[in-house]
């Protein structure tokens, strides 16, 4: 199935790739979301998806100029994160994979803790429990499971279905075509529907799993993929934003409310490369790439806005919003420094340990041991 | 004054599960078949009577699924006793394990922490058919975050559970299997020592044997019979595999100078070799002997008709002791 | 203040090493900005565009378009403002500045320069993408020499066994601790072992001084601790008499004189040996061993006086009286005679120490046998000693200094000393008292004779 292919499939798009608004009367269910918002949230949703590509346009930099590791690209998928992020409610946990920068973005999360992990000074290490956006999973599928165990306790708790709308919570979990080929995935699927718990499934399917397209990890389309397991789920266009944010929040609020799991394939491109060690040239077509672009999620909106009569100054203004930030992460990604020896004997255990101390006490030991080190 | 009860392992660690369910309302229970039927070795019989379906439930025949939703639970508050229902069969879960429930608290950066409580049958002896009667013990015990526990007796089986189950980090918990009906008495009262630590069962001055879980009893055997031909063995129950009590191990051979360690693992790269190294590292000096390590042969657990030739047994340990007084 | 600031080729692929320049885009002379694509070089993974990490003008392409160039070497100079790499001040790694005059000062080293800078700092965390193939230079202190080399030196035995050999040596690990502390180089030693294996006899007997005590077959001490012998008789009668006469007190002490020279030519050997590295040897320990023998010849003077009966002790706790600060006090060795010379050097040298530190305790000073006291020390040729309370025995060592001697009819000079001793007359008659006297003399003039 090629992506062309794949695109034929039907998915609900609500702002069309010139910018059109417009909702099929099969998709009807989804407009009450989208007439709820106002100009504000339109512009926010714009600046926030300029925000998260200027801020991937940086941080490529920054690799490049030996800063980070390593960097995972998410242009091209602005439109699913920074749509499918403010769909979710604000008791809602949220299972990124490790792409989610803009989900990241939505929910408040500092950047800064995304590229110190890819700098290589720790592991994630932002509170879970306190931003409700988890720690980035690298395995791929490991974090459904994860999110789905959440889920259940959520459930466990009475937090779901209760007459107390507010009060009830939801949890999303991220994750790429690629990994719905691991079992994890699949197991996901099985333990949310036999308990019944309140997860959406958000596959964000950019085609390509490093080098491998989505025709080899299915024969079906992606979101058809849970509903042997009794997860029902939709196709959406994941460049359109709006379509992103109306079919997540739909969802999240059903699962909040009882309606058990379900899962959301947002079709989308990965436009870059899948890391900054990567070189797609070496197994994709510039045509199809140039297909994609002219998809592009932001140009799309800013079509609809312009049309809308939102001006330059807006999109000055962005662009302005997007060198400061750039400007910004640049100067603390410089300073950011070494993290302190110790750092790596923390943490594993919540008691002390035998090999740890001894050992951590030998590295102490031999370092001074070295010259320049402390007598 | 202490209250004692005599008990089998098996209802032993039923019971330590229930006393941790009564204290602490967090703590589940789930597993393949551990609901109506009380898990295939019955280890968990009554508790879904006692404690209702919110507390005890079965999950899909999917162990990385069982794993991977108790880490969730975790970081949602609750405390998981998950049971995998044969040693063979906790590979698939392997990868949320090793790479998940391992790291996490050190990921977070103590943010989360994983009181996960992974409940295995171990071992063979049994007459069982191909993946029921492996000791994979050591997989986890390399794994930096996992502690790696395992009982010998009643009374360590219904303390050390809930000893687990009361740490805030993972804990693979190696039921022995082949012993599950062996009965003791359970001081209800007085916890025998934290779970980490080894004891000494039996004292000796010529050569000291280390084992844990099911080789403990054989082990305790090979002490007896020694003790007839003159040879004074002290007995070692290291019941912890990660960490090691190293120093009660050291302690003893720095007094006998001749060291065994059994169990029903394959040797290569075992728990045996691990501390044939530290305590070459650690009581070189004392050695008056080479440490043997006594285990299963580096093949795949053979069909039930040869287990009897795969397990180490007494005479097994036996030989190995003449080995070690012969230098 | 403008600097020259150095872009150091990073890794822009995990673990890459090197990678060639394709093609410049900049030259020296343009101004470039923050983020300015300024090359593109080829890795073993994929074309990639360099982006400048600073703002300034370029004064140098330091690799030529199809050069392949390792990570962490410099491909690009530009002057800079301050402030105007990344926002930090600091150098770093990737992006080494160095002040413009030092620059001036050699500029074609400045390349090099800052090379250096990179290689010197490592792999240093200002340097992510920092290469698989860098090594810090090492930092380690040499040990010259003792256990830290050997562990450096030996970390991985082999492990076939070796061709029979001079320095294929099987000992157990607690044998090579002896022989470690006794300084016997296991290479040279005769292995006796079943296996081949070198046994702690071997060890021992392999030390270079060996010691007259380990060939030394001492008659078996009697297996009783206390031998009692009635009073009564004779030595009743004597006894009475010796306390009812004009004797305030039962003393009798002899002295004699000693060629110690072969005692003192002992004490040296036994220095050199290897058995006795790190003890301390002295005429003292010869005099102390020189009257245990004698005490198994002569039992009596090892004994206490009850009134009612003589306890002869077949043990001997070996008093050494010792001036300390406060006073004179006499601890004893506890059953010195089961100890080889060796022991009683080392018992010797501890309860010099404790008495010094003034830590002798009660203990230390009950239930003695016999003493000696050195008088030596204080360079007095003899004394007449005091008895120890409940000792029937106490012996005086003088000085031992070189003096006229007769041998052989000739006068020579001789290394001499006077043994002097006490006894309580109740037990011990004059002819156990030189019996004893004698034999611990013969022994100091020929120290052979602990062979016996």
């Amino acid at each position: 199935m090629s992506a062309q292919e794949s695109a034929r499939v039907p998915m609900v798009q609500l702002l069309s790739p010139d910018g059109q608004y417009g909702v099929p009367k099969e998709y009807a269910e989804y407009a009450k979301y989208i007439e709820e918002l106002t100009e504000a949230d339109f512009l926010k949703f714009y600046r926030d998806m300029a925000v998260m590509r200027r801020f991937d346009v940086e941080a490529t930099a920054l690799q490049r100029q030996g800063q980070l590791g390593l960097w995972v690209p998410a242009i091209g998928q602005e439109g699913a994160q920074i749509g499918s992020g403010y769909g979710v409610g604000h008791l809602d946990h949220i299972f990124p994979s490790y792409r989610e920068h803009g989900v990241a973005i939505t929910h408040g999360i500092d950047l800064m803790a995304v590229l110190k992990m890819l700098r290589g000074v720790n592991h994630g290490g932002w509170n879970p429990d306190e931003t409700r956006f988890h720690l980035y999973a690298i395995v791929l599928g490991t974090q459904v499971l994860h999110a789905t165990g959440y889920a259940m306790g959520v459930k466990f708790d009475g937090k779901v279905g209760t007459p107390n709308l507010a009060d009830n919570q939801a949890v999303i979990s991220y994750f790429g075509d690629g990994a719905t080929a691991e079992g994890d995935v699949s197991e996901s699927f099985l333990f949310a529907a036999t308990n019944h718990a309140p997860i959406v499934f958000f596959c964000q399917n950019n085609q390509w799993a490093i080098s491998s397209p989505v025709n080899s990890q299915t024969t079906v389309p992606l979101y058809l993929r849970g509903s042997g397991f009794g997860v029902p789920g939709i196709r959406i266009d994941g460049n359109d934003v709006l379509a992103s944010y109306a079919v997540t929040k739909k969802h999240m609020d059903d699962a909040r409310n009882g309606g058990g799991p379900f899962m959301i394939e947002a079709l989308t491109y990965r436009v870059g490369a899948h890391t900054t060690s990567d070189d797609p040239t070496k197994y994709r077509t510039s045509e199809e790439v140039e297909y994609w672009k002219a998809r592009d999620p932001l140009d799309r909106l800013e079509k609809f806005l312009r049309r809308q009569g939102i001006g330059d100054s807006f999109f000055e203004e962005c662009d302005a919003a997007g060198e400061a930030m750039a400007t910004d992460i640049r100067a603390q990604t410089f300073a950011l420094g070494e993290p302190p020896i110790e750092n790596m004997f923390q943490h594993v255990y919540s008691e002390p340990h035998p090999y740890i101390e001894e050992q951590q006490q030998w590295l102490n030991n031999y370092e001074a041991s070295l010259e320049g080190g402390a007598e | 004054m202490s209250n004692f009860v005599e008990m089998s392992i098996a209802k032993a660690i039923n019971a330590g599960m229930r006393k941790a369910m009564h204290d602490n309302e967090k703590v589940l229970v789930f597993g393949e078949d551990v609901a109506q039927l009380g898990g295939v070795f019955r280890v968990t019989e009554g508790i879904l009577d006692e404690f209702g379906p919110t507390r005890i439930f079965n999950s899909p025949i999917a162990e990385s699924g069982i794993i991977g939703t108790a880490i969730g639970l975790a970081m949602r508050g609750y405390s998981s006793v998950a049971e995998i229902q044969f040693d063979g069969f906790i590979f698939p879960a392997f990868n949320q394990i090793t790479s998940q429930l391992a790291k996490i608290q050190n990921r977070s950066e103590g943010f989360l922490t994983m009181p996960v409580v992974i409940r295995v049958p171990y071992g063979g002896g049994i007459g069982a058919i191909e993946h029921h009667s492996e000791s994979p013990e050591a997989y986890f015990a390399h794994t930096p975050g996992l502690r790696v526990i395992s009982p010998s007796n009643p009374n360590d089986a219904y303390w050390m559970i809930q000893q687990a189950i009361a740490s805030k980090d993972p804990v693979l918990f190696f039921e022995p299997k082949r012993r599950y009906w062996q009965k003791g008495q359970v001081n209800l009262d007085h916890p025998p020592a934290s779970m980490h630590t080894a004891q000494v069962l039996h004292e000796g001055h010529h050569a000291t044997v280390a084992a844990y879980g099911p080789m403990v009893a054989v082990a305790l055997q090979a002490a007896e019979i020694a003790a007839e031909e003159g040879t004074s063995l002290e007995v070692i129950d290291l019941r912890s595999m990660s960490p090691i009590d190293f120093n009660t191990i050291i302690t003893s051979v720095m007094k006998t100078g001749r060291l065994v360690v059994a169990h029903e693992a394959s040797t290569h790269v075992s728990i045996s070799s691990e501390i044939a190294a530290r305590v070459t590292e650690q009581a070189f000096y004392h050695l008056e002997a080479p440490v043997i390590r006594v285990g299963g042969f580096d093949v795949p657990y053979p069909p039930a008709k040869l287990e009897e030739k795969f397990l180490p047994d007494a005479d097994r340990i036996l030989e190995a002791i003449d080995r070690v007084m012969g230098y | 203040m403008t600097q020259l600031a150095f872009f150091n080729l990073p890794d822009v692929g995990e673990g890459l090493t090197e990678a060639e320049i394709v093609t410049w885009m900049v030259k020296p002379g343009d101004t470039v900005k923050v983020n300015q694509i300024i090359c593109e070089i080829e890795t073993a993974k994929s074309l990639v565009e360099l982006p400048c990490p600073f703002a300034g003008v370029v004064t140098e392409l330091l690799a030529k378009e199809g050069e392949t160039v390792e990570v962490g070497r410099p491909i690009i100079s530009a002057t800079v403002s301050d402030g105007a790499v990344g926002s930090v001040s600091v150098s770093t790694t990737s992006i080494p500045i160095i002040d413009e005059a030092t620059a001036a000062a050699a500029h074609t080293l400045v390349s090099d320069a800052a090379a250096t800078v990179a290689k010197d700092e490592g792999k240093s965390p200002n340097l992510v993408g920092y290469g698989a193939a860098g090594h810090g230079a090492s930092r380690r202190r040499r040990p010259a020499t003792g256990a830290a080399a050997i562990a450096a030196a030996t970390t991985h035995a082999p492990v076939a066994a070796p061709v029979a050999g001079e320095h294929n040596v099987i000992a157990k690990p607690p044998i090579r601790k002896l022989a470690k502390d006794l300084g016997v180089d296991l290479t040279k030693v005769t292995a006796s072992g079943a296996s081949g294996e070198i046994t702690r006899e071997d060890v021992m007997g392999g030390a270079q001084q060996a010691s007259v005590f380990r060939n030394l077959t001492t008659p078996a001490a009697p297996s009783a601790r206390e031998e009692r012998i009635p009073v009564k008789g004779v030595r009743k009668a004597i006894a009475t008499a010796m306390v009812s006469s004009a004797f305030t007190a039962p003393h009798v002490s002899i002295f004699v004189d000693v060629d110690a020279t072969r005692t003192m030519e002992y004490v040296k050997r036994l220095k050199a040996s290897t058995d006795f590295a790190g003890v301390k040897v002295t005429p003292l320990l010869i005099m102390a061993k020189a009257m245990i023998w004698a005490v198994r010849r002569n039992p009596t003077v090892n004994s206490t006086w009850t009134d009612e009966e003589i306890i002869v002790h077949n043990f001997v706790n070996f008093g050494i009286a010792a001036a300390t600060p406060r006073g004179l006090i006499v601890p004893n060795i506890k059953d010195a005679d089961q100890m080889s010379m060796l022991e009683l050097a080392k018992a010797i040298e501890q309860l010099a120490a404790t008495a010094r530190e003034g830590k002798t305790t009660q203990a230390d000073m009950k239930d003695g046998t016999i003493t000696i006291t050195n008088i030596g020390v204080f360079g007095v040729d003899t004394g007449t000693p005091i008895l120890n309370p409940g000792e029937v025995g106490i012996v005086a060592l003088g000085s031992i200094r070189p003096k006229p001697w007769v041998v052989d009819n000739e006068i020579l000079i001789r290394q001499v000393t006077t043994i002097g001793a006490t006894f309580d007359h109740r037990v011990v008659d004059g002819d156990v008292a030189s019996r004893f006297v004698q034999d611990v003399a013969s022994v100091i003039e020929e120290p052979a004779l602990l062979l016996d």
